[in-house]
C-alpha cells in the first residue's frame, strides 16, 4: 500500500514538474489596492491547497457546531 | 471547452478532499478517545469484581479526570469511598455533584439519596435526616429516603415517627410493613408499660394487633404485662395464644408459660399443653418442660423412659444433658464419670447459636425482635436440630 502511494505521488510530482515547465508564463491579479504576477503552476498549486484547507476548515466548524448543538440539547434535558 | 477550464474542476475536488481527511481524522480521534475511557471503565470494573476496591478507584478517578460530565462515574467513585470508610471524600465528591447548576433531577435526588448515606455513616444522623426528609417532600427516590428514615428513627427510638414513615412507605411502594408497624406499636407498649401507663401499653397493643392480626408479640407482652400484674390465668391464656399464633417462639415463650401455670398451680393444664405442643413443635424445649414434669410427679424413671424415648426420635445435646443429669441424680455418691461427661456435653453447647436470622443468616445466643445484624423484624428464628432449642 505504501509503494502504491508513493508510486502515485512520484506521478502527480512528475506531471506536476511537466505542467509547471510547460506553463511557465505569468499571471497577473489586481487586487485593487495591490497587484500580484505569479507563475501559473503557484497559482493553481496555491489554488488547490486553499480548496483542501476550506474543505477541512468546513468540516471541522461542522463537527465543532454539531457537538455544541447536542451539549446545549443535554443541558435543556438536564434543566427539564 | 478550454481544457484549462477543466482544471478549476479541480478546485471541488480539493475542497472535498480537504473536508473528507478533516471528518476521518476527527472520527479517528473520536473513536481513540472512547476507546481509553472504555478501557479505563473495564479496568475499573475488574478490579472491582476482584475487590481491589483502591486499584478501581484509582480507574474510576481517572475517568472522571477525563470526563467531567460522567455523572455515573462520580457517584460510583463516591459510593467506593463510603463503602472504604473514606466518607469525608465520599461527601465532597456528592456535594460537588449537587453543586453543578445543569444537574437533571434524576440525577439530582439520586446524588441527594447518597449523600443522605454518606451522612448516615458518618454518624451526622440529623444532617441525613433532614435531606431524606427534603425528598420526601419533593416526592422523589421517596421509598428510598423513607427506608432511610425509618432506620433513622429505629436508631433513635422515634417510634411514632417510624410509624409514620412506614405508613408513607405503604403508600408510596405498595409494599405492606404492617409486621414492621406491629412491632414499633410493641416497642411503644413495652415502653408505656415501664413507665406505669398500662392502659397506654394496651391501646398499643391493640393497634400493632390491628396492623397485623395474630402478631405474637402482642400475645407475649399481654402475657407479660399480665404476669407482672399477678393475673396468671391471664397470662397462660395470653402465652398459648402466641402459641397459636406462632409455635417457633416456643423456646422464648415456653419458661414464662411455665412460671405462670406452676403460679397458677394448673400443672394439669401445663401438662396438656406441653403434649400437644410436643407433636407440633420439633424442638426438644417442651419435651424437656414435660420430662422434668413427669420427674417431678411420676418420679425420675417415668422422667427418663420419656426423655429417652423422644431423643430417639429428635436426638439433642440439650436433652441428653438433662439425661445425664437425672442419671447423675439417681448415681448420687456412687463414683461415676456421668458429671464429667455432662460437663463435656455442656461445654459443647457454649457458644453455639440458639437463634439465627433468616435474612442474613446471623446467630445469637439471645432472642432479638430486630436482627442486629441486619436490622429486619421477626427474622430470628430458633435453631433446630441436635444443639437447637
Amino acid at each position: 500500500m505504501r509503494f502504491v502511494i508513493i508510486a502515485l505521488l512520484l506521478v502527480f510530482a512528475f506531471f506536476g514538474a511537466a505542467f509547471a515547465a510547460l506553463n511557465a508564463g505569468t499571471i497577473h491579479y489586481d487586487f485593487l489596492v495591490a497587484t500580484l504576477d505569479l507563475p501559473k503552476g503557484v497559482s493553481l498549486l496555491a489554488a488547490i491547497i486553499l480548496g483542501w484547507l476550506l474543505g477541512g476548515l468546513s468540516a471541522w466548524a461542522g463537527r465543532g457546531w454539531r457537538m455544541r448543538d447536542a451539549g446545549r440539547r443535554r443541558d435543556g434535558r438536564d434543566q427539564a | 471547452m478550454n481544457p484549462l477550464v477543466l482544471l478549476f474542476l479541480l478546485l471541488p475536488v480539493a475542497f472535498l478532499s480537504g473536508w473528507w481527511t478533516a471528518r476521518r481524522l476527527g472520527a479517528r480521534h473520536s473513536v481513540a478517545r472512547v476507546d481509553e475511557l472504555s478501557s479505563s471503565y473495564f479496568r475499573g470494573l475488574n478490579y472491582l469484581l476482584n475487590e481491589q476496591p483502591d486499584k478501581a478507584i484509582e480507574e474510576f478517578l481517572k475517568l472522571a479526570e477525563a470526563n467531567r460530565d460522567t455523572i455515573e462515574t462520580h457517584l460510583a467513585l463516591g459510593n467506593l469511598f463510603r463503602r472504604r470508610g473514606e466518607v469525608d471524600r465520599a461527601i465532597r465528591v456528592h456535594q460537588h455533584l449537587i453543586a453543578r447548576p445543569t444537574l437533571n433531577d434524576e440525577f439530582k435526588t439520586m446524588a441527594l439519596l447518597e449523600l443522605g448515606e454518606d451522612y448516615m455513616r458518618a454518624g451526622l444522623l440529623d444532617r441525613a435526616e433532614t435531606l431524606f426528609a427534603d425528598l420526601v417532600v419533593m416526592n422523589a427516590q421517596a421509598p428510598s429516603a423513607l427506608r432511610h428514615l425509618i432506620a433513622i428513627c429505629q436508631h433513635e427510638r422515634d417510634w411514632h415517627k417510624a410509624i409514620l414513615y412506614s405508613r408513607r412507605l405503604e403508600e408510596a411502594s405498595g409494599e405492606s410493613q404492617a409486621l414492621q408497624i406491629a412491632h414499633f406499636y410493641s416497642e411503644l407498649a413495652e415502653r408505656a408499660q415501664a413507665h406505669g401507663a398500662s392502659q397506654e401499653a394496651e391501646e398499643h397493643l391493640g393497634h400493632a394487633l390491628s396492623a397485623f392480626p395474630g402478631f405474637v408479640r402482642v400475645h407475649m407482652l399481654r402475657g407479660r404485662f399480665a404476669a407482672a400484674k399477678g393475673n396468671y390465668d391471664a397470662a397462660i391464656a395470653a402465652y398459648e395464644q402466641a402459641l397459636e399464633a406462632d409455635i417457633d417462639y416456643v423456646p422464648e415463650i415456653l419458661p414464662a408459660l411455665l412460671d405462670a401455670y406452676a403460679r397458677a398451680q394448673q400443672l394439669d393444664r401445663a401438662e396438656r399443653v406441653l403434649g400437644q405442643m410436643v407433636k407440633r413443635y420439633e424442638g426438644i424445649s417442651p419435651v424437656l418442660a414435660l420430662a422434668r414434669i413427669y420427674a417431678r410427679r411420676d418420679g425420675r424413671q417415668r422422667a427418663v423412659e420419656f426423655l429417652g424415648a423422644q431423643l430417639r426420635q429428635r436426638p439433642s445435646v440439650r436433652g441428653l444433658v438433662q439425661l445425664m443429669d437425672t442419671a447423675i441424680e439417681d448415681d448420687a455418691g456412687a463414683e461415676s464419670n456421668l458429671p464429667m461427661l455432662r460437663d463435656l456435653t455442656a461445654a459443647l453447647l457454649e457458644g453455639q447459636a440458639l437463634y439465627r436470622c433468616t435474612q442474613c443468616g446471623f446467630g445469637a445466643r439471645a432472642h432479638h425482635w430486630q436482627c442486629p445484624s441486619c436490622k429486619s423484624w421477626s427474622s430470628l428464628r430458633p435453631v433446630h436440630g441436635a444443639a437447637g432449642a
